[in-house]
């Protein structure tokens, strides 16, 4: 049982980090980033390719991967998403098709077999009676300290609160002063970084290959679509419960079924709760 | 010097006009008011001032050409807007609302809150509130709070009595009135409530399908029977 308390910790702390970048976009920019995989891909890359290859210390591979995510996001948002504007359509099949791309080159770049990120802190700590790698331990604490950050820029900056003006209405943001399109780029460009960033704990968690940027999708929808458009609370607490309802599906019951029950719940929260568990319904 | 000069403007959604070769001037600290009925172009004339809506012709604020500009230069440059569907944060509180408001007037953050609350003792009693719990009357005060929370020397209100209860238009009359005489302010207010804006204004000007075809004080526009008849209800 504790075991099962201390893995699902561990995993929902990963999902809501890997989570957070795209629920910025979905909330914000008004866009289904199907290209969002491609970020945490890459993040694992880079850090893979600067700290494993070339021996650079950690820090620097991590550093790396998260301004490589930084300049992915603010790049789609100049060349597709902002001359695509209010064609979101167009935007979603540009971005997955993006994600296709991305995956092949990362295809040709560093090959098509599954590479192993050493830990990024190795070693192994009993907590509560249950065996936990400092890899994953690093990962959770690194997520939440990414996300009570994220919390506080969003609610105590203002280019926070302009984040959060722009997501719910535009002419009234840009009539204070704010510039849409800054924050919007401003806002891709933090999503990217969030995604680099949990890529590098996923990939280490996980295994890099080219196409690991499917998995963390699902899970990044599932989470915004039950937690609900705009809830930075609401993410991290779907993102506990699909993490807790996975590992307890896996202990108790049947790995295979894994996913399926957090694709039942989102048809569940599609039907009953369109807005999601603490979605608030558009005025 | 006018303080702002609006020549000649021609506004379009689209390939349709709506606003054709309108000119107003108002004067520094004068209060003056658009009237026309609904879809005369009120409100596309305050957003193409504010460089939402594409249009052609020139805009002055104090003698500085700002024609063309985007909606934050013409906050920068001091313009303030009260729109008319108030175009609120409905999940942010009262403060955070006005703080958007003061995404370009950092330093007079401290300031412009006391004015506002000033002048609207309920937003301080309410400013943890979200604006989506709040009455019409309350969120015209957020409304009006907000862009005054962006040091403006001119602010542009959009029918500010629309759908308000009659204490409330009063309530936000004597604001107004407020605005002028102590801050200063330029003050440009549409109107379809003609008596409304008279209790208010210096001077009138009167749009109809998006041409001026009067302007005047209310003395001289009362004189001529149509006009009084249509907007003063004589």
């Amino acid at each position: 049982m504790m075991q099962i308390i201390v893995q699902g910790l561990l995993l929902s702390g990963l999902y809501a980090l890997i989570a957070m970048g795209f629920m910025l976009i979905f909330s914000i920019g008004r866009t289904l980033n199907l290209a969002y995989g491609a970020y945490i891909m890459v993040g694992g890359y880079i850090y893979f390719w600067l700290s494993q290859q070339l021996g650079m210390p950690k820090i620097v591979g991590f550093a790396g991967a998260v301004m490589v995510g930084a300049l992915m996001g603010f790049l789609k948002h100049r060349l597709i998403v902002k001359p695509l504007k209010g064609d979101a359509v167009a935007v979603e099949i540009s971005t997955l098709i993006l994600a296709i791309i991305m995956q092949s080159v990362m295809v040709l770049v560093f090959g098509d077999a599954s590479k192993i990120l050493l830990p990024i802190i190795p070693g192994v700590v009993t907590v509560a009676g249950a065996q936990v790698t400092f890899n994953i331990l690093a990962a959770t604490v690194m997520s939440w300290i990414i996300i009570a950050a994220l919390y506080a820029f969003v609610r105590g900056t203002h280019i926070g609160r302009a984040m959060q003006a722009v997501s719910m209405d535009e002419k009234g943001a840009a009539i204070s002063g704010v510039d849409p399109d800054k924050i919007n780029m401003i806002t891709w460009a933090i999503s990217g970084a969030l995604g680099a960033a949990g890529g590098v704990f996923f990939a280490s968690y996980t295994q890099l290959s080219p196409q690991m940027w499917v998995a963390p999708v699902i899970i990044s929808i599932a989470i915004v679509i039950v937690g609900g458009i705009g809830s930075i609370i609401g993410t991290l607490i779907v993102a506990h419960i699909i993490g807790f309802l996975e590992v307890s599906i896996v202990a108790l019951w049947a790995p295979e079924l894994r996913g399926v029950f957090t694709m039942l719940l989102i048809i569940g929260v599609l039907v009953m709760r369109p807005q999601g568990l603490f979605g608030r319904e558009e005025h | 010097m006018a303080m702002l000069e609006v020549k000649n403007l021609c506004a379009f959604y689209g390939k349709a006009q709506a606003l054709s070769d309108v000119s107003i001037s108002v004067e520094q600290g004068e209060t003056i008011a658009i009237v026309g009925a609904n879809g005369a172009g009120k409100s596309t004339l305050l957003d193409s001032v504010m460089g939402l809506v594409k249009n052609t012709g020139s805009i002055h604020l104090d003698g500085q050409d700002i024609t063309g500009k985007k909606t934050g230069h013409m906050v920068r440059a001091g313009i303030g807007y009260a729109p008319e569907r108030f175009n609120l944060f409905p999940h942010m509180t009262v403060r955070d609302n006005l703080m958007v408001g003061a995404y370009t007037a950092r330093t007079d953050i401290k300031k412009n809150m006391a004015a506002v609350h000033r002048l609207f003792p309920r937003l301080a009693e309410r400013e943890s509130q979200e604006t989506s719990t709040q009455s019409g009357g309350e969120r015209q005060m957020v409304s009006l709070g907000r862009a005054l929370m962006s040091s403006p020397r001119v602010l542009l209100v959009d029918e500010p009595t629309i759908g308000l209860a009659p204490k409330v238009v009063g309530e936000i009359a004597a604001v107004l009135k407020r605005l002028s005489a102590e801050l200063g302010l330029t003050v440009i207010i549409t109107e379809q409530n003609a008596n409304f804006a008279l209790s208010l204004a210096s001077r009138l000007y009167v749009l109809e399908g998006g041409h001026v075809t009067a302007t005047g004080t209310a003395d001289e526009l009362s004189k001529d029977d149509q006009l009084a008849k249509s907007y003063f209800g004589a």
